[in-house]
């Protein structure tokens, strides 16, 4: 059985929507929970964030970074993926917190911020307040792939204040903080940046819950290079995450494992453009 | 007419030095010839211990007849009334402690090759296109095996064969369990478990995969679509050392390091997109097969040097002989009498070496084996660039986490009765999910037990 890619479209910058029939992922994704692509028999297994899952479709947000996000986004002949599988991980609990904040600055945390808007928007005695980042204005999404029109109270940052607020969403983050308008926050997207929004809200003693998908194989909990330390105790991030305390992290560690594969990643690119130049 | 004259038929291999640059099988397997001498050995005892020794009770005399009489088909279809899977029992079922131990000419010299038997007659049908139909009498009744490793594949075929309508799940992208993602392609090719997990489709059982029990479908509209459940989960979660170091990059858990090479295969990337760091010193902590595993992989993806790290010495060593031996045969190292103290690291993260404690043999523990001791201030520093962590699986929690009432053992296995039953209704168990780490040909020997349970509670209602 393959999976049958509905859209494929760029959305800003490197980054592209990718949107796959999978009715019965579809139907019970929730927030906090994510699925792992496969795109060829050769593939490897992809973690990713669900931006959208309606009509038994799922949309998420890739972007072109590597090997495999690069040829999927160039093969125009490409109209099936291998598998998609999920939902994976475990998911948030929905109810009432009072004032939900999500934070993102790339692009699955912009897929997340989506979905959590959707459906926190809508459950009541929630006030849903979303920030995005993103570098400058050319980079920005159509408005539709925003949570914008989804949330309560909406902050657009562009890093070189072409557009919306200067700066990152730290910076305005701060201050709803200091007004004491936050009742819980979820981020995702760069990893240092969530590193710095845990050190941000500590001191206010906000819980902080982001997504953290350290490097996965199978992710189904079999292989454990997806560990991370959560107050030093060993967790996986595929079954226990992929959402996390950010201020039990051990974001160093993160940080530092997440640049395992580097070389080799680029060993793939080169592999790729070699084999198109032949073709 | 039987001949104890002839020695034991020695199976042809790669070459170590040929073998140690490839991901090709090493053991070449029987010649007909070779096979038929071999066979000659057999002295077709009137009450044949050998069949007492195998989980799934094959008729091991008589497709051995078969053999030494040269006709094959006979032989094959002998074994694949009891085990539709002898290409894979034949090249990983320890036989040395099962059915070859039990063989009567063992006592007076070498016993009898069953397992080169059983592989050459399997590797024969699959050459020769060697068909045979079960004839099944269709039953109503449904049946959802989870998980498709040895235990599941076992049941499924059981259970199909009694008539039930199954269906196998598998979490991964592609079917077999371990087979797929643990066991190298050296050791047992793919194309063998390929081929022999077709026999799941042939007979008739749907088998999805990419669909995980507890996260895709739950557990409960699983038991609510189905008349019985067998679990075969698996132990697949791996285990750490829980020393300083296990943050390091270049530490794997054998699990980790087999997976990236065996299902993902990394040995082949860039064509295959999932990659592997194996550095030039790899330290594999463990003696067990899979510890013999990652060691074979690590010298065949270029290490200069592979140690195995272990605490008791050679004759402890849970790995089968026959593993260990190939593995020193390929170059690899084995450093008894030591321990991990911790891993040390580089200042941008990367391992650099391992401390180890030397250890000594004190009095048998409840293991029956001796007990290692450290001895005090015999800490040493050992260079290493990669290390591979190969102490055991225990069974993962994605999928008990999402069934609670499901009763589990202190160790976090599943428990069943005598039967195979858990708690549960209706739903059985078997494999390493209940015995922990254990073999397949005993994985084999649950998933038959179970799908003789199913089928008596299926028959008879409630038990």
């Amino acid at each position: 059985m393959k999976y049958n890619i509905t859209q494929k479209k760029d959305i800003g910058g490197t980054d592209y929507l990718l949107e796959v029939e999978a009715p019965q992922v579809a139907e019970r994704i929730r927030p906090g929970n994510f699925v792992v692509l496969i795109t060829v028999p050769n593939g490897e297994r992809i973690p990713m964030s669900v931006q959208k899952a309606e009509d038994g479709k799922i949309a998420m947000f890739v972007k072109k970074l590597g090997k495999t996000s690069r040829a999927l986004d160039a093969c125009g002949e490409c109209t099936t993926l291998e598998a998609v599988v999920g939902p994976m991980g475990k998911p948030v609990e929905l109810k009432k917190f009072g004032n939900v904040v999500f934070v993102s600055d790339l692009v699955c945390g912009h897929a997340e911020n989506y979905l959590f808007s959707q459906v926190f928007s809508k459950i009541e005695g929630n006030h849903m307040i979303s920030m995005q980042t993103f570098p400058t204005k050319d980079e920005i999404y159509p408005e539709e792939y925003l949570a914008k029109g989804l949330c309560d109270e909406y902050y657009l940052t562009t890093k070189d204040g072409s557009v919306g607020l200067k700066g990152h969403y730290l910076e305005k983050l701060k201050e709803l903080l200091d007004e004491g308008r936050c009742d819980i926050i979820f981020g995702g997207g760069d990893i240092p940046s969530l590193h710095e929004l845990a050190k941000l809200t500590r001191p206010y003693e906000v819980p902080t819950i982001v997504t953290v998908r350290q490097i996965m194989v199978d992710a189904t909990g079999m292989c454990g290079s997806c560990r991370v330390f959560v107050s030093g105790e060993m967790k996986l991030s595929c079954i226990d995450g992929p959402m996390f305390d950010a201020t039990k992290l051990d974001f160093e560690d993160i940080i530092s494992r997440l640049g395992m594969f580097k070389e080799a990643e680029a060993k793939a690119m080169e592999w790729c453009k070699q084999q198109q130049e032949c073709k | 007419m039987p001949n104890i004259h002839i020695p034991r038929q020695e199976m042809p291999k790669q070459a170590p030095e040929d073998r140690r640059d490839n991901f090709n099988e090493v053991a070449l397997g029987f010649t007909a010839e070779l096979a038929q001498k071999e066979a000659q050995r057999c002295i077709q005892c009137k009450k044949p211990f050998c069949i007492d020794g195998c989980p799934v009770e094959i008729d091991i005399p008589a497709f051995i007849k078969f053999i030494s009489e040269g006709d094959f088909e006979g032989a094959l279809k002998k074994v694949r009334e009891e085990n539709l899977l002898p290409g894979i029992c034949g090249r990983v079922c320890p036989q040395e402690q099962q059915c070859e131990i039990q063989c009567v000419l063992g006592k007076k010299q070498e016993p009898v090759a069953i397992g080169r038997l059983e592989r050459f007659v399997a590797d024969w049908g699959k050459q020769t296109g060697f068909d045979d139909e079960f004839h099944i009498e269709e039953k109503k009744k449904s049946v959802a095996v989870v998980g498709s490793g040895p235990a599941s594949i076992s049941c499924a075929i059981d259970l199909r064969r009694f008539g039930y309508q199954v269906t196998l799940f598998e979490a991964l992208h592609k079917a077999g369990g371990v087979l797929q993602y643990g066991i190298p392609e050296f050791r047992l090719p793919k194309k063998i478990v390929d081929f022999e997990i077709n026999n799941l489709d042939e007979l008739g059982v749907d088998v999805k995969i990419n669909t995980v029990i507890g996260q895709h479908v739950e557990f409960d509209e699983l038991r609510g679509f189905f008349d019985a459940v067998f679990l075969g989960t698996g132990a697949g979660a791996p285990l750490f050392l829980n020393i300083e170091g296990e943050k390091l990059k270049g530490l794997y858990s054998a699990n980790e390091f087999l997976i990236r090479t065996n299902l993902m295969k990394a040995y082949k990337f860039p064509e295959y997109d999932t990659p592997i760091i194996c550095g030039n010193k790899v330290g594999v902590i463990g003696a067990g097969n899979v510890a013999m595993d990652a060691a074979r992989c690590a010298v065949r993806l270029g290490a200069d040097e592979v140690y195995i790290l272990y605490r008791r010495t050679k004759k402890q060593a849970p790995a089968r002989l026959e593993e260990l031996e190939n593995a020193l045969e390929e170059g690899v190292i084995l450093k008894e009498l030591v321990n991990p103290v911790r891993v040390l690291g580089t200042d941008d993260g990367w391992v650099r070496a391992i401390e180890l404690i030397m250890m000594e043999l004190g009095e048998p523990d409840s293991s029956g084996r001796a007990r290692p001791i450290p001895i005090e201030n015999s800490e040493f520093e050992m260079e290493l660039d990669t290390v591979v962590v190969a102490l055991g699986t225990k069974p993962n929690r994605l999928f008990l986490n999402k069934v609670p009432e499901l009763e589990t053992t202190p160790w976090g296995t599943i428990q069943v009765d005598e039967r195979l039953k858990t708690n549960m209704e209706g739903v059985y168990a078997g494999g390493d999910a209940v015995r922990g780490n254990a073999t397949v040909i005993l994985a084999l020997g649950d998933g038959r037990t179970a799908a003789r349970s199913i089928h008596a509670y299926l028959q008879n209602g409630k038990h």
